[in-house]
């Protein structure tokens, strides 16, 4: 109990020093100009305007979100060695997993926050252009929430122990062969060699599949989102943050400051 | 020598190659020179780093944009428009719209056409309930390709659909008698032109309409020729011969131009008769149930399957139709 309110002492104050960056500001705006745009994109088209209008604000929402998740996540734990403070906190009553996780969920807790003002620009210009909204726009938001879970975990874990400049590589890097994952099965499973097939399935479970939470396709269409696919979403966001920040933990536990 | 001299000589040297080399770079994209390209589907489809959608929206505005500044959408430009659709249905299968738009414009080769049917075939996958692209696809397999029995079975699938017409029952009869003609044709051309808003696909289709006008009234003076030569016991030696002295068997000859051609886009066309056929010189040649002016064949235009009958001679029609009809 005594450590949860550490870690939540620790999200609070990563929370706050977030919510100072002026990146994130700059990063929010363009997505809000982004999602408006969609309006002016769309009315080149003489059909299809709603969907292109509703592509063009998701895609906004997942590309700037997974923007602050990776720049203002990189610089979580090298600002706080740069400036000394982790010294003065480290000196304190708290490991160094609590405030690995602190540093995680208080970037969680704002890119989530942007995430659902994003949501809210989304709807908001949706509704203005009277393009449809139910509950499965809402549903693929929350999926991209937990795709960003899993991305601030990644940039945790790679700011742990490197500089913000490879963590900034590292985790844009995996963010998009998360993307391209399902893609790489796919092409080791046409291999002649079944070693090649047994290699590319290990890879695939090892490297994060971001493809579980991008449901965006199907909200914009009006296909339903299967509630047992978002569950599984989920259970594999929450298994795979959990074994990233554990590995980030015992990584971080390891690492000289001096 | 010193080290500012070098300096400038230096700057002088590198503005010299960026001017060199910016005036030597076109102006123009690679698709404003006419090289129309667009990357495979699958490597875009695999590059999209999940942005499918957005990239499907951004290969379909490029679409539309092609084809609304063509004045005409000719063979190269319709094979740049299908491969954009192809890149667009890959990355999105689920949209509705392009696969028809690019069936509209696929139609200046059976390879063309079959390719359509491609993208056709996929949008029946995605979306099995749209009667609309079955339609277009037995439209395809009637006019273009003269396989009646494809056209029918495409229809029939269509039949049960929600919003499909009630005459498409009437339609697969008719082409799974074989008797595939200008009424189909006609009901074909009338559905697709309600089912669109684009002002070139209405021109497109409004145009295949206008050649069956003239073919009817063609048809009607091919009536009243057989009518004059039971009478008279001799042929026409021109057409005027139908309306004028004391055998003739018509009122007057029908307009050679569509009604709906407002006076001052009319032509002073006039009835001839070429090879031994009634034709309007509006359009210089017969209709021959298909889009006749894509060099005028007789029957299916790309067709190896066609299963359609023998074109029934005219004389045929008069004998059924020459009391009726002013003759």
């Amino acid at each position: 109990m005594a450590s949860l309110l550490r870690i939540h002492a620790l999200a609070t104050n990563t929370f706050r020093e977030a919510i100072r960056n002026k990146l994130l500001y700059t990063l929010l705006g363009f997505s809000f100009l982004m999602i408006a745009s969609g309006v002016l994109l769309a009315t080149l088209s003489y059909v299809e305007v709603d969907e292109i209008l509703q592509d063009m604000g998701m895609s906004a929402i997942r590309f700037f979100s997974a923007g602050i998740a990776t720049f203002v996540g990189i610089g979580l734990i090298h600002n706080e060695v740069d400036r000394r403070t982790i010294f003065t906190i480290l000196s304190k009553p708290v490991s160094r997993t609590e405030f690995l996780l602190g540093k995680w969920a208080g970037l969680t807790f704002t890119v989530w926050l942007q995430l659902a003002l994003m949501g809210i620009a989304f709807a908001i210009v949706s509704a203005l252009a009277g393009a449809p909204l139910v509950s499965d726009h809402f549903l693929a938001i929350a999926l991209i929430g937990l795709e960003l879970m899993v991305l601030v975990a990644i940039a945790t874990l790679f700011s742990a122990f490197t500089s913000p400049m490879l963590a900034a590589l590292f985790t844009i890097g995996l963010w998009m062969i998360g993307h391209l994952t399902r893609d790489l099965h796919a092409l080791a499973q046409q291999s002649d060699l079944e070693s090649v097939g047994l290699v590319g399935s290990w890879v695939f479970q090892l490297l994060p599949d971001f493809e579980v939470f991008n449901k965006t396709l199907e909200a914009v269409h009006g296909l339903p989102i299967e509630r047992g696919e978002v569950g599984l979403a989920v259970a594999y966001a929450i298994g795979y943050t959990g074994c990233t920040l554990l590995l980030g933990s015992m990584i971080f536990s390891r690492r000289d400051f001096k | 020598m010193s080290s500012k001299a070098f300096q400038i000589l230096a700057m002088l040297g590198f503005v010299f190659l960026t001017g060199w080399a910016h005036a030597r770079v076109p102006l123009e994209t690679r698709a404003d020179r006419g090289e129309d390209f667009v990357p495979a589907p699958a490597a875009v489809d695999a590059a999209s780093l999940g942005f499918d959608a957005l990239l499907a929206d951004y290969y379909w505005l490029q679409a539309v944009q092609v084809a609304g500044s063509q004045q005409a959408v000719d063979e190269r430009v319709a094979r740049h428009l299908g491969r954009l659709v192809d890149v667009v249905t890959t990355l999105n299968p689920h949209v509705g719209h392009p696969y028809r738009f690019a069936a509209v414009w696929m139609t200046h080769s059976r390879a063309q056409v079959l390719e359509a049917n491609r993208l056709l075939e996929r949008a029946i996958a995605f979306h099995p309930d749209d009667w609309r692209n079955h339609f277009y696809l037995g439209f395809n397999h009637f006019y273009y390709l003269g396989n009646y029995p494809a056209a029918a079975d495409a229809l029939e699938a269509a039949m049960d659909l929600e919003g499909s017409p009630g005459y498409l029952p009437r339609l697969v009869a008719r082409l799974k008698s074989q008797t595939g003609d200008i009424e189909v044709a006609e009901v074909f051309l009338r559905q697709m032109l309600a089912g669109t808003d684009d002002p070139q696909e209405r021109v497109k289709y409004e145009t295949g309409l206008d050649e069956i006008e003239i073919e009817h009234k063609a048809r009607f003076l091919d009536r009243a020729r057989a009518a004059y030569r039971a009478l008279t016991g001799r042929d026409i030696e021109r057409v005027e011969d139908l309306v004028t002295g004391p055998h003739r068997v018509i009122e007057q000859l029908p307009d050679p131009e569509p009604e709906a051609i407002p006076a001052p886009l009319r032509r002073g066309s006039v009835w001839q008769i070429e090879d031994d056929r009634i034709v309007s010189s509006y359009l210089g040649a017969r209709y021959e149930v298909h889009y006749s002016h894509y060099g005028g064949q007789e029957g299916a235009l790309f067709g190896e399957e066609t299963n359609r009958p023998e074109a029934s001679a005219p004389e045929d029609d008069v004998r059924e139709h020459a009391e009726g009809e002013g003759a």
